[in-house]
This record gives structure tokens, C-alpha cells and sequence, in this order.
């Protein structure tokens, strides 16, 4: 097994009143897609930031690419925080030269690749325009770029969808997959669960700062999947209720008009189900043996949590 | 390293390019030279003076007196007497206001009895006319004094000699050509760039901060290098500016002194040799002048942008700058009394308190001749203080600048210290 790139211990930060991450351990292997997954107010933010080493743990240590972590290790990684901004009156160019300056790259080095970044995302014209200039749409290109310019080992993404429009989501999907094609690893923190499912190879469910479940995808899907089985209705429904409610076939019934999610009973075949719902005159037109998606996964986790996470006001320093 | 020069260079180049840079580099030049130029027509008054000697002496001294101001080329002088056509104050002033004259005098025969006169003019705070008038009546006043006491006439008229004081500035134990109003315009020139300055790119340093935090691209940057080598990065970077900003003016400034005859033609130049003299800036003057500049700004900017730092905002961060300013502001207000007296306790003690010490001790040097001992534990002390103040700032400016929310009050401030 080659060395992860990432490793937290147990890593804890309080603030004033209370644990914003406690004890959280995680481990991320080389060249995946890594989602660190949770409601909001569940401490990814903080968690992110202490893997960066912009708060140091009080308790708990990191570890980048083998070595310590924090600041040392910087010109390898690529950050894209929360809250994103940029100078806005600084010209385009100059911002991604500095920001590469600032991950230790030569000036003269950057500028070439810096032009070939804003030519691919079609930001060549605005080059010399100031970032304020720009719609937000583009100067989330460009600080995109800014994270990636240096050619950072990992890339770190703190809601990495939030607030972009569909074209520019698609754009960025597409380049952190070729990323992760030329082996680069890529830790990205979401509460878009939809996201998460498409793009990762692990996953770290978190909550109220404390780990939940991590782990391969499959594997966290194996472990929390029991067996599922998906139903689509084309139509009638007959009687199919009364077929969900039976415990001694299904354990759990996500019922959502013409479709629904079951999970089987311990005792139970998905035959028979299928010969109940046919029998109980409901017309299918589908019915699949599946694993629950991580939506599920992480509402069942979650769920009961989630609501009280967003219901505390946000912890200081909006970690 | 390379990190900070990066930082540095950001600074640098971004506050050059702004408009605001070079509206400053033009408009300096223009302020103070209006410092200079100023007090010249001031103190000039607008050249000849048209006057009429209102004469109500029973020996007629009006004429003797009209004569001796017109020779002394600051008035042209008529006498006329009192009680004659036109001579009655009510014309007179509507004379003044209708500016057909610039005033009168009034002699009774007070002059002479009690060295009573009276004038009336559209300006009386032009000092070198009040001075001439003055001075022309005494001697007169004195003359007929004498003359009354059976002195021959002669020689009163040789006994009057005209005194020039010529004043001399003693600096190192050699008496040198600075005069005396050199060396005030020096200290009081000196301590107006010193509080200018330090003000302005003290600020220049609280806004950057300010902007990093709002725009939050401040989390970017603390990924990359520590809050510590930013904040110094940053400072440099403005304090190069200041310099850069320096040099331009020093630069406008020798050509509009070289030009300066021109510009104000050659009857202006004699006055203004009374009031403001251009101040021989010595080298080791120059050097005091730049360590007490580099270390006020240190001191300040640190503390600027500890301000910067915990505010959320430009209205919270204009509230929170207001002790910092206070400090500076009193430094310079508490200038003009040490150019009374630079020798005296306040003088001495502001010029040993680090927050003060940046425009006192300039100012005190400039004005009069200090032991270099006396410099340097003052330099001293702020050396020590610039330490102390930047890392309680960057303290404060670590935590800060990550927070949003409200301002911390003092007791959250001191926690921030401690904990960073």
C-alpha cells in the first residue's frame, strides 16, 4: 500500500463554547477523489483549515504527503476556501501571478501557465481587466485557476460547488477528474450529497465535529446498504402500500410518488417482494436490486443531527 | 523570504498604479509650497503700502515721519494735517475699504508726551510694516525728545544707528549660518511630513489589512505563509511606497526651491528671507529625520493594523483607529508648544515616549542643538517599544483576521494576546 497523502489524528478544535471538531481521524490515499461530507455547521470548514494550517489543533496532529503538515508542505497543495474573493482591483493576471508566488513559484514561470489556464476557461480577454470587472461567475474561474496553477499534489475544496451555475460545475467536474487521471488526490467538502456520489472514490461523514462513518464508497455503501431494492411505479399502485408496510418483507419503505426505496426485511427475498407487489396489482416499470445511494446513507446517519446542526447559530470564525 | 518580497512587490506596484498615489505626489508640492509661500506674502503684505499720516502734532511731525516711511520703501507715505480736507477718520477708513488706500496713522501729540499712536489699516498682522512703523516712530519720538532736552540736533541725527540683529544657530560647538527662523521652519516643516506621513501610510497599512479580510482572500494567503510574515511583508511594501512617495517630493521640492525667486520675483524674496528661510538640511539631520520616520511608522502601522485586523468593516475599523490617531494627533499638537521651549520637561519627556518620541525628538533636533546621547536612548526606547507593540499586534492581527462578527471588546482582546 503506498503512503497516504493526508493523515489527521485525532485531530480536536474548541472554540469559545464549544468543540467545533472532536478527535476527528482520517486517512486519504493517493490519487482519489476524497469527500469529507456533513451538514452545515458540522465542522468541515474547521477541519479543512486545520489540514491546511491556518488553525493550528489544540489536540491532534497532521500529516501531508509523509511529512508534518501545516505551512511547510503548502507548495503542494492547492486551497479553495469557502469564502471565496480575490483583490478586486488588481488585474486578473497579476492576482493568479501573486497567488502563484505565494506557492512558492517563480514569476516568470507562472505567467505562461497562467495564460494557458485562462485560455482553456475562456478568460483570455479579461486578462488585463481588473477582477471586479468580472461577473462572479468568472472570477470563480479564475480563483479556480489560482488553486490548481502551481500543480499542487492535492487539492483541497471547501464547498467546491457552492455557487456556481451549471456550466461552470460541469467545468470544474471535468478538471478535477483529469486531475485525478494524472494522479493528483483531491479532498473536496460538500453537503451536496447528489455531487459527492458522482465524484468520489472515499467518503468521511461527519457531524457535530465527530466522525460518523469513512471509508471506499462501495465499502461505506456495503457496510450501511443491507440490501435495497428501488421500485418505479408506471401508473397504478394497487395495493403496493400495504406490501411496504409488511415488516416481515420490508424493514424500511422511502416512498416518493411514483418511486420508491426499500430496504429488505432480514428474513426477506426481493423475489417475493416482486411477486407481492405483482400480485397486489401495482404496475411496475422498474424494479432493481441496488445499493442505497449515499443520499440515503447520509440521512440516515445524519438525519436527527442535522436538524439541531442547523438550527445553532454558526460557531465563531465561521469554522 | 522570497514570500514576504512577493508580498512586498504586491503592495508596492498596486499602490503605485492607483490614482490616488500620484494626485498625492502632485498635490504635496503644492501644499507645501503653500507652507512656504504663504507666510511670505503674508508677511509682505501685498508690497508698498499707500498710507496718509493724519497729522495732529503742534510741531508738525507728520511731514518728518511721511518722508522717513517712504524711504524705508515699505510705504509711500502723505502727510496731511488734522482738521484739513479729507482728513477726518470717516473718510479716511471708507478710503481703506474702497482700497484707494491701505491705511493711516494717526499722530497727536501723544507721540511725543506718552509714545502713543494710532494706525488703522486693512491688515495689520503684516509684521515687517508694523516693525518699520514702529521702529520710525520711536526713533523719531526720540529724537524730538532729545532736542526738547537741548540736544543738538546733529547729534541726535548721528546717535541713530539701524540695529540688523543677525542670529546665529550654535550646532556641535560651531557656530553655523543657520538663523534662527531656518532652524524653526526646519523643526516645524520636519514635524508636519513626520505626523503627515506616518498618519497617512499607517492608514495606507489598516486599510490593506482590512480589504484582505473582507475580501477574505486572507485564508488563501494564511495557507501559504504565516500571519506574521504577511503582516511584515505588507508593512514594507507601504513603507517603500512612503519612501518612493519621499523621493518625488524631495525631487519637486529642490526644483521649486531653485525656482523659487522666480516664481515669487525678486521683491518677495527680500521678505520672505524674514519668516521662512529654506532650512540647510544637514546629513545627520537627514539621518534623524529617517530613523525617527521608519521607526514611528513601524510603530504605528503595527498598531494599525491590529486595528485592521479586528474590525469586519471600513465603519468599525474608522471607529477602532480613533485611539491610535489620538496618540499621533497629540504628538503633533504638543509640537508647537516645544517650539517655544525644546529645552523644557514636556519637551524632553515627549521626545522619551515611544508614541510621541517619532515627531518630538525631530522636532526638538531640528529646533535646537541636542547631545546625540540624548537621541539615542530615545531611539532606544522605541526600538524596544516597536518589538513589545508588534507582537502584541500580530498577535491580535493572527486571531483577527479570520474572525467575523462582532469587535472584540478589551478583556477579548487581552485573551486573543494570550492565546495566540
Amino acid at each position: 500500500m503506498t503512503t497516504a497523502i493526508l493523515v489527521a489524528d485525532r485531530i480536536t478544535k474548541r472554540f469559545a463554547g464549544h468543540t467545533a471538531v472532536d478527535a476527528l481521524s482520517l486517512t486519504v490515499p493517493p490519487g482519489v477523489i476524497y469527500g469529507l461530507l456533513g451538514p452545515n455547521g458540522a465542522g468541515k470548514s474547521t477541519t479543512i483549515r486545520m489540514i491546511m494550517g491556518i488553525y493550528v489543533p489544540d489536540a491532534g496532529t497532521v500529516s501531508l504527503f509523509g511529512g508534518t503538515g501545516g505551512l511547510g508542505q503548502s507548495e503542494r497543495v492547492g486551497y479553495l476556501p469557502e469564502e471565496r474573493g480575490l483583490y478586486p482591483k488588481m488585474r486578473v493576471l497579476d492576482v493568479l501571478l501573486f497567488l502563484a508566488e505565494m506557492k512558492g513559484m517563480d514569476r516568470r514561470a507562472a505567467r505562461p501557465k497562467a495564460l494557458a489556464w485562462l485560455e482553456r476557461l475562456g478568460l483570455s480577454d479579461w486578462r488585463l481587466r481588473k477582477v471586479n470587472e468580472l461577473s462572479k461567475g468568472m472570477q470563480q474561474k479564475v480563483q479556480f485557476i489560482s488553486t490548481i496553477l502551481h500543480d499542487p499534489d492535492l487539492l483541497v475544496m471547501d464547498e467546491a460547488f457552492s455557487g456556481l451555475d451549471p456550466v461552470n460545475a460541469q467545468v470544474l467536474k471535468e478538471t478535477v477528474l483529469e486531475l485525478r487521471a494524472r494522479g493528483k488526490t483531491i479532498l473536496l467538502s460538500t453537503h451536496i450529497m447528489e455531487q459527492a456520489e458522482k465524484l468520489c472514490d472515499s467518503v468521511c461523514i461527519i457531524a457535530r465535529g465527530k466522525k460518523l462513518v469513512d471509508g471506499p464508497l462501495a465499502e461505506v455503501k456495503r457496510m450501511h446498504g443491507g440490501r435495497h431494492v428501488l421500485v418505479n411505479f408506471d401508473g397504478a399502485r394497487g395495493a403496493a402500500d400495504r406490501v411496504f408496510a409488511d415488516r416481515q418483507l420490508v424493514a424500511k419503505a422511502d416512498v416518493s410518488g411514483q418511486f420508491a426505496e426499500l430496504e429488505l426485511a432480514a428474513s426477506a427475498d426481493a423475489q417475493g417482494i416482486l411477486q407481492a407487489l405483482v400480485s397486489s396489482g401495482a404496475r411496475l416499470s422498474r424494479f432493481e436490486l441496488a445499493e442505497p445511494s449515499l443520499n440515503k446513507i447520509f440521512i440516515d446517519l445524519v438525519g436527527p443531527e442535522a436538524a439541531t446542526a442547523a438550527a445553532r447559530p454558526e460557531e465563531v470564525a465561521r469554522g | 523570504m522570497d514570500k514576504i518580497l512577493a508580498v512586498v512587490r504586491r503592495e508596492f506596484t498596486e499602490r503605485v498604479r492607483q490614482r490616488w498615489f500620484w494626485v498625492i505626489v502632485l498635490l504635496g508640492p503644492l501644499f507645501f509650497g503653500g507652507i512656504f509661500i504663504l507666510p511670505t506674502l503674508l508677511a509682505s503684505g501685498g508690497g508698498v503700502k499707500r498710507i496718509v499720516v493724519v497729522d495732529g502734532t503742534t510741531s508738525h511731525l507728520g511731514q518728518r515721519v511721511a518722508e522717513q516711511l517712504t524711504q524705508s520703501k515699505v510705504f509711500v507715505a502723505t502727510s496731511i494735517p488734522a482738521g484739513g480736507r479729507g482728513a477726518d477718520t470717516l473718510t479716511l477708513t471708507d478710503d481703506v475699504s474702497a482700497k484707494r488706500l491701505d491705511g493711516f496713522l494717526l499722530l497727536t501729540d501723544a507721540l511725543v508726551d506718552s509714545g502713543k499712536a494710532e494706525y488703522r489699516a486693512s491688515n495689520v498682522s503684516a509684521f515687517k510694516a508694523i516693525g518699520t512703523l514702529e521702529g520710525t516712530l520711536r526713533g523719531l519720538a526720540l529724537s524730538v525728545r532729545l532736542e526738547r532736552a537741548g540736544v543738538d540736533p546733529q547729534i541726535v541725527a548721528r546717535s541713530q544707528v539701524r540695529v540688523d540683529l543677525d542670529s546665529k544657530k550654535i550646532a556641535g560647538g560651531k557656530t553655523t549660518s543657520e538663523s534662527a527662523a531656518q532652524s524653526f521652519s526646519l523643526a516645524y516643516f520636519m514635524g508636519i511630513i513626520l505626523y503627515m506621513a506616518i498618519l497617512l501610510y499607517g492608514i495606507n497599512v489598516m486599510s490593506s489589512v482590512l480589504e484582505e479580510k473582507t475580501t477574505r482572500i486572507v485564508e488563501v494567503l494564511l495557507s501559504s505563509l504565516r500571519p506574521f510574515q504577511l503582516l511584515l511583508g505588507k508593512v514594507l511594501g507601504v513603507g517603500a511606497v512612503s519612501i518612493f512617495q519621499f523621493l518625488l517630493w524631495g525631487l519637486s521640492a529642490r526644483v521649486l526651491i531653485a525656482q523659487r525667486s522666480h516664481l515669487l520675483g525678486s521683491r518677495a524674496t527680500d521678505d520672505a528671507g524674514q519668516v521662512f528661510q529654506v532650512p540647510h538640511v544637514t546629513a545627520t539631520t537627514a539621518i534623524v529625520f529617517g530613523a525617527y520616520f521608519i521607526g514611528g511608522f513601524f510603530l504605528y502601522s503595527a498598531m494599525f493594523a491590529a486595528v485592521g485586523a479586528m474590525s469586519s468593516n471600513e465603519q468599525e475599523a474608522r471607529q477602532a483607529q480613533q485611539p491610535v490617531t489620538m496618540l499621533l494627533v497629540a504628538s503633533f499638537i504638543s509640537m508647537f508648544a516645544m517650539l517655544n521651549d525644546p529645552g523644557s520637561t514636556l519637551s524632553v519627556t515627549l521626545s522619551m515616549v515611544p508614541f510621541s518620541s517619532p515627531i518630538a525628538m525631530p522636532v526638538r533636533w531640528a529646533a535646537g542643538n541636542l547631545p546625540l546621547s540624548e537621541v539615542a536612548l530615545s531611539l532606544a526606547i522605541l526600538f524596544v517599544s516597536i518589538i513589545v507593540v508588534t507582537w502584541i499586534a500580530s498577535r491580535i492581527y493572527r486571531v483577527g483576521i479570520l474572525m467575523t462578527g462582532k469587535r472584540p471588546n478589551l478583556k477579548e482582546l487581552v485573551r486573543w494576546v494570550r492565546a495566540a
